[in-house]
């Protein structure tokens, strides 16, 4: 590629001064990256959080953009992983310089998109649900993490289906076992008993032995947090099969692949910071607007994709309430401050850079849909970077 | 009596998945990595018929017929001009799943997807509630056993068959075609491998690769196992044994690399499998 000469840039900016204020800003965007796992373990709900960005550019570019200036969104895929990640992350933080990252990924996209964040000096807005305490100066998260998940499920198997002893079920890698780690010391700081803990490898499908020692175990309950996709829908379809029929609480599922599984997923209990169902003007707007932009090709909404769109909004906030001024530091303290209410109701990442989020506990239906069983308002993170200043 | 019922159904599952690569190792002595993708096949075909809406048992004649009419094409297009070259049939095998899995992918989507079973939830059976899905798979495996079995050492084609398998030389020498034997062992074996495609969908996902994770184990089994399908029952009943007792009794994580550390010490003991000549 053959860069323009200095004098060009000089006379360009010249023009620009001289065009006035409006015209400076409105020949220079915002940049905002948006990373995600267009391939690989992610490919199945990338497309929905790209399509979510892409509406709230279009809403906020309407009204006029932030502070005038239009946002322009740099894509990239990060393959789900460490080493795409690394070489996305160098793309958008030195050669396309954007003015903040705003990345629903992988927690091993995430750990090593960081030291290049750090390095980059540039906001960073994770919109993922993840295992918890992962802090940086540059980085505020509004998704969920175990302590705001994990509550909602164990408490009502405790108190309206009077569970006691519980079942823990995993796919054997960071996410499975730091999940019901969390889910192990939380019942038994209820009260709960856990008579079992089992994992299979993270491609198993076959959970002939744990669903064995279910039977044998004979718990109230069982709580699971396999890996997304095959693993969850095998072990679902086997529990079924075997006939257990004890309540059974699921970590690690998504409404769309809820809705897939029709009847096999009948009767699951999941908890999640957002649910199509949800009815408020904000979720409507929302999801009026992914049908009008994208008509038939508009994918389920999400969790990932609702977190990813108020992502948006909390970085115009911050950039507003900072003054007007893009700069990497007033912006990272402004969010921590700011507060947007959107699909999944308010969210102010006021929590050591999380936020106190509003969780609904469900239940999948005959039909798949799911049906919201109790709501509970603003489920605080708990410390997660308290050494975080 | 569940344990049992487990490593019965377990031995079952591996035996419907293995028994196509064994019948195209037997004779060909090639091994098919593509099988992978043909379970996967198979179990797409499930998910046809479930859009359908048409009931489920017909999956599976529909899923011997797509295997076997993929297994003649890839036989004649691909797998023929390799016979002379094991290692490169390996590669082009190997290479034919990754093709298969991104035509499923562009055809069906990357995503999970779901089929209807023909049996649900548990039946009671000497004194425990057992999954009647997993009970149907034995009578199944036995089935896939017997007609194999019958197919080769009761009609001409299995006795052709074994001559190609034992001495292809002396067997082309006595003016058997053994062109179209392999022509037809591959479209039986690549249609079995679909079959099985179809018999463990209703307890596993639909997905461009869920075929995938049962290659490995059926690889072993068949290197251990050798060209008898008698073996192969044998092994699979063993090697299942074991693995739900290290499952059971130890943890499902090391249950789960059974079959192949225990494959591996068997061909370091006796390297020519149990049914080599």
């Amino acid at each position: 590629m053959k860069f323009p000469s200095r004098s060009f840039l000089t006379r360009l900016s010249l023009a620009a001064l001289l065009s006035g204020a409006a015209g400076a800003q409105a020949a220079e965007p915002l940049r905002i990256g948006v990373p995600v796992g267009l391939s690989g373990a992610n490919s199945v709900v990338a497309p929905g959080v790209v399509q979510a960005s892409q509406l709230a550019a279009d809403e906020i570019n309407a009204a006029g953009g932030i502070l005038g200036r239009r946002i322009e969104l740099e894509i990239a895929d990060d393959a789900s992983g460490a080493v795409g990640a690394q070489k996305a992350y160098d793309t958008l933080v030195f050669q396309k310089k954007v003015d903040a990252v705003i990345a629903m990924e992988t927690s091993a996209a995430r750990n090593a998109a960081l030291p290049i964040i750090a390095r980059g000096k540039v906001p960073y807005l994770y919109t993922s649900f993840y295992e918890g305490r992962s802090c940086n100066r540059w980085m505020h998260v509004n998704g969920w993490v175990p302590e705001q998940q994990v509550a909602p499920v164990v408490d009502h198997f405790m108190k309206t289906r009077q569970a006691k002893t519980f079942f823990l079920i995993g796919s054997d890698y960071a996410f499975g076992r730091g999940m019901l780690k969390f889910t192990r010391e939380y019942i038994e700081k209820q009260g709960g008993k856990v008579v079992g803990e089992e994992y299979l490898p993270i491609d198993g499908s076959d959970w002939t032995a744990v669903v064995s020692k279910v039977r044998s175990a004979q718990p109230d309950a069982l709580i699971s947090s396999t890996a997304g996709g095959s693993p969850n829908v095998s072990l679902a379809k086997q529990i079924q099969a075997a006939g257990l029929t004890m309540p059974y609480g699921n970590l690690a599922i998504d409404e769309g692949t809820a809705k897939t599984m029709g009847d096999t997923a009948a009767g699951m209990y999941l908890s999640s910071s957002y649910l199509t169902s949800i009815d408020t003007p904000q979720n409507r707007k929302f999801l009026d607007g992914l049908k009008a932009k994208f008509a038939g090709q508009a994918k389920t909404a999400n969790e990932f994709s609702a977190a990813q769109y108020e992502g948006f909004f909390l970085y115009k906030a911050a950039v507003e309430k900072a003054g007007g001024t893009t700069d990497p530091a007033k912006v990272v303290q402004a969010l921590s401050e700011v507060s947007v209410d959107g699909p999944r109701g308010p969210v102010r990442m006021d929590r050591q850079r999380h936020a106190a989020l509003t969780m609904r506990l469900g239940q999948v239906q005959q039909d798949g849909s799911i049906r919201i069983l109790q709501t509970f308002d603003q489920v605080d993170p708990g410390a997660q970077c308290p050494d975080l200043k | 009596m569940g344990l049992l019922l487990d490593i019965l159904s377990t031995a079952a599952m591996l035996f419907i998945v293995t028994a196509g690569l064994m019948i195209i190792f037997g004779v060909m002595k090639i091994v098919n990595f593509a099988h992978g993708a043909i379970i996967t096949l198979g179990s797409y075909a499930s998910l046809v018929v479930t859009q359908l809406g048409l009931s489920p048992w017909l999956a599976l004649p529909l899923a011997l017929a797509v295997g076997a009419a993929v297994g003649v094409g890839v036989e004649r297009l691909i797998v023929r001009p390799l016979y002379k070259r094991p290692l490169d049939a390996i590669l082009a095998t190997w290479g034919l799943g990754i093709v298969i899995g991104q035509l499923i992918t562009m055809a069906f989507g990357r995503e999970v997807q779901f089929a209807d079973a023909p049996v649900k939830g548990a039946v009671a059976f000497l004194g425990t509630d057992y999954s009647a899905y997993r009970l149907l798979l034995i009578p199944a495996a036995l089935l896939v056993y017997g007609a194999t079995l019958l197919l080769l050492n009761g009609t001409r084609f299995g006795v052709r068959t074994r001559a190609v398998i034992m001495n292809e030389n002396l067997a082309r020498g006595l003016g058997i075609n053994a062109e179209r034997i392999r022509f037809a062992t591959f479209g039986l074996g690549a249609g079995l491998g679909a079959l099985a495609g179809a018999l463990i969908t209703p307890l596993s996902s639909v997905d461009p690769n869920m075929g995938l994770t049962w290659l490995i184990s059926a690889f072993m089994l068949v290197m251990v196992s050798g060209h008898s399908i008698t073996a192969l029952l044998l092994t699979c009943l063993v090697y299942g044994a074991c693995q739900v007792l290290v499952s059971v009794l130890v943890s499902p994580i090391l249950g789960g690399v059974t079959i192949a550390v225990l494959a591996a010490l068997t061909l370091r003991l006796r390297p020519q499998g149990f049914a080599h000549d």
